[in-house]
């Protein structure tokens, strides 16, 4: 365990943590380019130098280990020279067109440089011009003239995505980024490198020239496009998701996502919504107020009397929240309902990120519907005789033509929905729910990784989540639940369902908790159950 | 604090009648009348529109996008204008250019007059010397309030050409 002293403060760490690790823990910020946690280290931008006792020259932060003894200096007059020189190198050729360049505002290059440089140029002579918009692959184009050659790209795809396709050729100011021949950037992943890449020499076509950065407001979320659950970041302008990027979680997808989920957020927005609630208002189908369609709804599956000529499907897009209110309605005024699990069809897997159940949260809702008592069949075993309502949840099922005519047979056909497909169009009585964006919860990963879940956009006043209309249809059917908050619904599912049993609501940030991992309280709590406080959000 | 009171003299019969004051704001009116009639000098209200008034050469008028040589828009759609607008006016949505010397440009640039305060901070924030307020020209008054969101096209209409070196291109 070497010990060491960084600016003066002393340091011990594990035998073979670099400089600027060390540097780090103790909360030195040291300037960095190349470097990557998640990649391997090549040094060559040398913005990480700093000055030890060691060696005579200054040392590159980011690859040399800490020694015994070791003093180091990231703040010497001859390493604040030093740095100045090595931005001064990397400015020579760029065009510092930050006015135009997507980066701006979250650049590394364009911090370091006002932290520490802020020097104008002294080039005498005409800057090197190199392709400006230069097609890599289908989402990615680069901008050779802004690229400061640190390969973080190309050892992303070497490294992480595990196919080759990026080199630098030419050499001295003619370097630059280029695939191999024939080969273009079109790995499943390529989408990070332009998250990674320090400046704006990468940039997504979907994002390219959409918004400034700086006008977007950020809010964490979880991928929901696989079970894998990255988490991620969704930006917003205008109530608009404009992008989303993954977020560091090393339990889940260290650095990374797939560009299927990243670009994900298109669809929602091509998508149409609904008008607004539905119901069948003297023999046709009109649009009505929430309170009413939710009436409307109750008095339809009320009219059943027997529960088991009630068919529910239910979907792996619910959040751990709505599947415990989902349950709690199933168990309580629809108990010996017939229970589908939808969601779905699998689709493309790897070794990498990418999971073949295509849907979010199947792991969570199996888990709470089985703490309940509840048996839940898959969509495809489908059987609709005898079903004398229907009670849908979710737009994304795999159901083909002939499970909708299914169950397009079935008299009254209840379904919450976010979008309109054809569940919305055969609807007798439709709800208009949330998407993903629109709703605060947790999700559970295919391995139990439960992660929170926070609103990125504002939904329209009519749509609602699918626990809060699981919560209505309950209440409205004789058996009451009162929640105003998901905070407090998923204290109930962390009271009820076993896996979950410990966790906390804020236990879950910043990485998520595992099924099982949280540490039931010693003796369960024996104090009833407070009021719900009247918070403004809605579960 | 001590309150002091100042009592007002009382107008006497004669005053509170204002014969004389009447009579003294009329030969004023009729002084100005006759000279008026006579000499058309010192005239204080003007015959707009026909006779306008001289602004200063720093009046921050109504917005205009400057022209590079070739006749393009000089704005790049940076952005930085509706960054620095404080009402929020300035609407633009950015596209990609053919040429990528240029790379980017403003598909369309929307000013809603009726927000605008008129701050200047808009041709302050313009690394392109491409929007400005030197038109010289007040708002003008419309029958709906869409009249007032002003296009690209109405906004390069006063637009003339910029030589400035363009921000963001490299020599």
């Amino acid at each position: 365990m070497p010990t060491l002293k960084i600016d003066g403060r002393e340091v011990t760490v594990e035998r073979g943590t670099t400089i600027l690790d060390a540097a780090r823990k103790v909360g030195i910020d040291i300037p960095t380019f190349c470097y990557h946690p998640g990649l391997t280290k090549p040094a060559n931008c040398r913005m990480c130098l700093v000055d030890t006792n060691k060696a005579p020259k200054p040392t590159p932060a980011c690859y040399a280990e800490c020694m015994d003894d070791m003093e180091v200096s990231t703040q010497s007059p001859e390493i604040v020279k030093t740095r100045k020189a090595v931005l001064e190198f990397i400015l020579l050729n760029h065009p510092v067109d930050c006015p135009i360049c997507d980066q701006a505002g979250e650049c590394v290059l364009q911090d370091h440089y006002f932290k520490y440089s802020a020097t104008p140029s002294r080039l005498a002579h005409k800057k090197v011009h190199k392709p400006k918009v230069k097609r890599l692959g289908p989402d990615v184009v680069l901008d050779a003239e802004r690229c400061i050659l640190c390969t973080r790209c190309i050892r992303f795809c070497d490294e992480v995505a595990k196919e080759t396709q990026l080199e630098i050729v030419n050499r001295g100011e003619h370097s630059e980024i280029t695939t191999f021949p024939g080969k273009q950037l079109d790995n499943p992943y390529a989408g990070n490198t332009v998250d990674i890449c320090p400046v704006g020499a990468l940039t997504s076509v979907d994002f390219r020239f959409r918004t400034r950065v700086w006008m977007l407001q950020s809010s964490d979320g979880v991928c929901p496009e696989c079970s894998r659950g990255c988490k991620t970041r969704t930006d917003v302008f205008e109530n608009v998701p404009r992008r989303t990027k993954p977020l560091h979680n090393p339990r889940v997808n260290d650095w990374w996502m797939c560009d299927e989920g990243r670009l994900a957020y298109r669809d929602y927005q091509a998508l149409p919504r609904m008008e607004g609630p539905a119901a069948q208002v003297e023999g046709k189908r009109r649009v009505v107020t929430n309170v009413e369609a939710i009436e409307a709804a109750a008095l339809e599956l009320g009219a059943v009397a027997q529960r088991q000529k009630i068919g529910v499907v239910a979907t792996p897009w619910f959040t751990n929240e709505d599947a415990w209110l989902v349950a709690e309605l199933l168990r309580g005024p629809l108990a010996g309902a017939r229970i589908y699990l939808g969601g779905r069809a699998d689709g493309t897997a790897d070794e990498i990120l990418r999971m073949a159940d295509k849907n979010p949260n199947r792991a969570g809702v199996e888990a709470i519907f089985e703490a309940a008592g509840l048996k839940a069949a898959p969509l495809s075993a489908l059987d609709t005789a005898g079903l004398e309502a229907l009670l849908v949840f979710g737009d994304q099922h795999a159901l083909d033509e002939a499970g909708l005519e299914k169950l397009e047979r079935v008299p009254r056909r209840v379904v919450v929905s976010a979008f309109q497909t054809p569940l919305w169009k055969m609807a007798t009585t439709f709800l208009p729910a949330r998407t993903h964006f629109e709703k605060v919860g947790t999700f559970t990963n295919f391995e139990g990784m439960v992660q929170r879940l926070e609103q990125a956009v504002n939904a329209a006043a009519s749509c609602k989540s699918y626990g809060y209309y699981a919560m209505k249809l309950a209440e409205l059917m004789g058996h009451t639940i009162s929640f105003v908050r998901p905070e407090d619904v998923f204290a109930e599912v962390a009271r009820t369902v076993p896996g979950f049993a410990g966790m906390t609501w804020q236990g879950l940030a910043p990485y998520g908790m595992k099924l099982g991992e949280g540490v039931a309280p010693a003796e369960p709590p024996t104090l009833p159950q407070a009021a719900p406080p009247a918070a403004p959000t809605e579960a | 604090m001590a309150t002091v009171t100042v009592r007002r003299r009382e107008l006497d019969f004669w005053e509170k009648t204002y014969v004389k004051e009447v009579g003294r704001g009329l030969a004023i009116t009729f002084r100005q009348l006759t000279k008026n009639l006579l000499t058309r000098e010192d005239v204080a209200t003007r015959e707009y529109p026909e006779v306008r008034r001289k602004y200063p050469e720093r009046f921050r008028g109504r917005h205009r996008l400057m022209r590079r040589e070739d006749g393009t828009v000089r704005c790049v759609a940076c952005m930085l204008c509706s960054t620095a607008c404080p009402a929020n006016c300035i609407h633009i949505v950015a596209g990609e250019h053919d040429d990528d010397r240029v790379e980017k440009y403003p598909v369309s640039f929307e000013i809603d007059l009726l927000v605008c305060i008129y701050c200047g901070f808009c041709e302050e924030a313009c690394p392109c010397d491409a929007i400005r307020m030197d038109s010289g020209k007040h708002p003008l008054p419309s029958f709906t309030r869409d009249m007032q969101r002003i296009r690209k096209h109405q906004l390069l209409e006063e637009g003339g050409l910029s030589v400035a070196e363009q921000g963001g291109r490299s020599k």
